[in-house]
């Protein structure tokens, strides 16, 4: 019998391996023009978080309001009905990444694909119920997990900051030996991109992310195979599956290939083991088959779908761990007291709906300006792990910018115009006289109230009294701040000169989405009483 | 022509451009300062260098010029927080036909550099003239001895420095600090490193700055200026239409013809008196020769 691949599959190969590229590209691509784009309004670049079922499912339930650009995310579910997991296989950029990886960790021979498969893959899909569990009592998780907020996070705030250092490292070479004129233009084409380049969590989130990466090491696409809640979704979804495994058991040499180098698990070998629900149609089985023997025919004929076995008795202690563990991700003082710190973008819900909604993807943060919007670690709970606060100090929240709120993919930042947002109050700023220069020194100085960008300036100059160490007095112009005027926008933390601590500092108080977090009652901000 | 002729005519023609230069020139002697005031922002700053005797007499030919207009904060023109942009790209247009090989605008703004330089429109307007623009490149800051009495040494962009020629393009402004910033003021602009401790010093600090920087023409304008709420404005109501621009090579001179913008006399500002007193340049007004016209 004549040995011979399948011409015909290795090309659907090829065309998927272009797909992914082309996908993943497109991702990458929208990933690095999320940035001041010239003018005040940006396109629709969070446009790919719109398509994943997952996180539409998951913000619907837990916020109970139905987001209407997440309607894309419905071709999605239809693809996966009619073809099933197809999404995961071809389009998927962290699927990408993954295949990516495990092609290299498998052609160095680091990887060594098994024959056996294992129950892990029911991993995934309990952690989809956990998931889902929380958001039926408002928990929202999903963005911790979700594969495309996993992957444009670790991007934003670990991989592109590690990458413009490294440039930025490379490019002080060229300097160095005198090749200024490259320089020029490297540093002028970076500067145009503005990528963000400080990031609290970087190391930790670039750890977790390549930690991820490296599970591959263990297994092909173990986050696919095992972890992807996304992946789970359409798992269940997948109902007819029109492309059928068959296998021509005439030409069949009973390599194993197929299952060995099945890159989720589903094991196309033998023809009965197959589940469709963990296939992701990448062809790799038809077309590494040394005698053509396996083949994707056409069937529109529903046949029933093979899943993988979930015991009934997992789901239930699953469920009941996923609402066990509701408390636990809500303990946290800023139930108690609202966290100064938890400085929330302009357009912000309330904090608790916006908790609801938030996914934690880091659009916010990658459009940010001035890399001031930062993860959350601690200062929103644990379930607000990751979500975007102001971190001042870094960079402040640019006047006549609203990119934050018009990328945020589920609405958990409302979509303002400018105008809108130079009247949103995000806290107010307090001048720690303990630190501040002419309080202290009695030295001029006025950085801040120069860098207030209201009209008329929320920071004033008054001539205060100090008394200096030796007992003589100066009278400097030293700043105090009009609580009505002032916005909290933090430029003037981000640009006091005092450079360890800044002598003037933001806390969320006051913020307009607040109704408790305010300092006066309006009442008694109206009119003088009889008292 | 023998050798010996040839020696002497160089001597003599030398001799001669060295003592009178104005001999090769026009007649009518160049004013100190051109005080030009007209409804269109490009119209007048043509007209106040060709008052000043034309580009030409700034920029040689094969120069790589600097222009370095005020795009310090992210504001729109009517909120004249930033020099005007057709003022920038005019003077553009005239150092490119003057001969210029390249004309660089940079700046160090107070707020993101990609925004202010698009939305103060001088990004736009000065490459439709041909100009090069520059955000602000991390790796050309030097430390410099600037042998100032106080500012001993500082990080400057180099491209300040290694120009052939800069020319200083300020707006005049309100400012809370110095009352007013101009063109001396305007070179904290050419400065990284922590800049904002500068203003603890700051009228010392533009002294010593003015020293460092030879821009080899000031052009200040003061098409729009800001009368209130400077140095970032915010609302039109905090600026005045005042369609005048005023240029010369005596910086000191042009930022005391601005201070009388604000009804202010020179003398009034500490670092200009001062300047003065170091013979920068001139603050009393009636001393020079002022082109004042209206188009």
């Amino acid at each position: 019998m004549k040995k011979e691949r399948s011409k015909k599959y290795r090309a659907i190969q090829a065309v998927r391996i272009l797909s992914q590229s082309i996908f993943f590209i497109l991702f990458f691509y929208l990933l690095l023009v999320t940035h001041f784009p010239g003018e005040d309004y940006i396109g629709r670049v969070e446009i790919f978080f719109h398509f994943d079922p997952l996180l539409a499912i998951a913000t619907f339930i837990a916020s109970r309001a139905f987001f209407v650009s997440f309607s894309l995310a419905a071709s999605t579910v239809v693809l996966t009905f009619v073809l099933g997991r197809v999404a995961c296989g071809w389009v998927c950029p962290l699927g990408s990444t993954h295949q990516f990886f495990s092609f290299i960790f498998k052609k160095s021979k680091l990887l060594k694909p098994k024959k056996n498969g294992d129950n892990r893959t029911a991993w995934k899909y309990y952690l989809l119920i956990f998931i889902l569990v929380g958001t039926l009592f408002s928990l929202d998780l999903v963005g911790i997990f979700d594969p495309l907020s996993l992957l444009y996070r670790s991007f934003v705030a670990s991989i592109l900051p590690a990458i413009n250092l490294g440039l930025s490292a490379f490019i002080g070479l060229l300097y160095q030996v005198n090749i200024s004129s490259l320089g020029d233009t490297l540093v002028q084409f970076f500067e145009n991109l503005a990528v963000n380049s400080v990031f609290r969590q970087g190391f930790f989130l670039g750890v977790l992310f390549i930690g991820i990466l490296f599970l591959n090491l263990s297994r092909e696409r173990y986050w696919c195979r095992y972890l992807c809640p996304l992946g789970a979704l359409l798992g269940l979804i997948s109902r007819w599956n029109v492309m059928k495994l068959k296998i021509d058991t005439k030409k069949c040499i009973d390599c194993w290939l197929c299952t060995i180098h099945c890159q989720t698990q589903a094991r196309p070998y033998p023809e009965e083991d197959w589940k469709s629900s963990e296939c992701v149609y990448c062809y790799t089985c038809s077309a590494i088959c040394p005698t053509s023997a396996v083949s994707f025919p056409l069937k529109s004929k529903p046949e029933e779908i093979v899943r993988v076995d979930l015991s009934r008795r997992k789901l239930i202690f699953t469920s009941l761990l996923g609402i066990a563990a509701i408390p636990f991700f809500r303990l946290s003082p800023a139930t108690r007291r609202a966290s100064p710190k938890l400085i929330r973008p302009p357009g912000a819900l309330p904090e608790k709906k916006f908790l609801k909604k938030c996914v934690k993807c880091g659009e916010c943060m990658k459009a940010c300006p001035t890399n001031g919007l930062q993860p959350a670690l601690a200062e929103a709970g644990p379930e607000g792990i990751w979500t975007p606060i102001l971190v001042p100090k870094i960079g402040h929240c640019e006047y006549y910018c609203s990119l934050c709120s018009q990328v945020c993919p589920t609405g958990a930042i409302q979509e303002l115009t400018v105008e809108e947002k130079t009247k949103i109050k995000i806290g107010l700023a307090w001048v720690n006289k303990n630190t501040c220069i002419p309080y202290n020194l009695g030295t001029p100085c006025i950085v801040c109230e120069e860098h207030c960008p209201t009209s008329p300036k929320a920071i004033k100059l008054v001539k205060k009294e100090v008394k200096l160490p030796d007992g003589t007095i100066k009278t400097p112009l030293a700043p105090v701040i009009n609580t009505d005027l002032c916005i909290g926008c933090g430029i003037c933390e981000a640009k006091c000169p005092v450079v360890d601590e800044p002598a003037i500092y933001v806390t969320s108080v006051g913020e307009s989405r607040s109704e408790t977090n305010q300092l006066l009652l309006d009442i008694i901000k109206e009119e003088e009483g009889l008292f | 022509m023998k050798r010996r002729d040839f020696i002497k005519d160089i001597a003599a023609g030398s001799l001669l451009l060295k003592l009178h230069p104005s001999l090769l020139a026009q007649k009518k002697s160049v004013p100190d300062l051109a005080w030009i005031h007209g409804d269109s922002p490009s119209l007048i700053t043509r007209e106040a260098l060709s008052s000043l005797g034309g580009a030409k007499r700034f920029v040689s030919r094969g120069d790589v010029v600097v222009v370095k207009p005020n795009i310090g904060w992210d504001r729109t023109p009517k909120l004249a927080a930033c020099t005007n942009p057709e003022v920038v790209k005019t003077l553009v247009e005239l150092c490119l036909d003057a001969g210029a090989k390249e004309v660089k605008i940079m700046d160090n703004p107070c707020n993101p550099a990609r925004r202010t330089y698009v939305r103060s429109g001088i990004a736009a307007a000065a490459k439709e003239a041909g100009a090069k623009v520059l955000l602000p490149n991390p790796h050309r800051l030097k430390k410099m001895a600037l042998h100032g009495e106080w500012l001993k040494e500082w990080e400057v962009y180099t491209d300040f420095v290694e120009a052939d020629k800069i020319i200083n393009v300020p707006i005049a402004k309100t400012h809370s600090l110095s009352r007013l910033t101009m063109g001396m003021k305007n070179w904290l602009g050419a400065l990284g490193g922590n800049r904002n401790q500068l203003h603890q010093k700051l009228d010392q600090s533009m002294i010593d700055l003015a020293s460092f920087f030879r821009p080899c023409l000031t052009v200040l304008d003061g098409y729009r200026i800001l009368i209130r709420n400077g140095p970032q404005g915010g609302r039109v109501s905090d600026t005045k239409l005042y369609k005048t621009v005023v240029a010369g090579v005596d910086y000191v001179a042009v930022d005391a013809a601005g201070a009388t913008f604000f009804d202010l006399e020179p003398q009034e500002l500490p670092y200009l008196r001062v300047a003065h007193q170091k013979g920068f340049g001139e603050i009393e007004l009636e001393k020079l020769i002022i082109e004042k016209r209206t188009l």
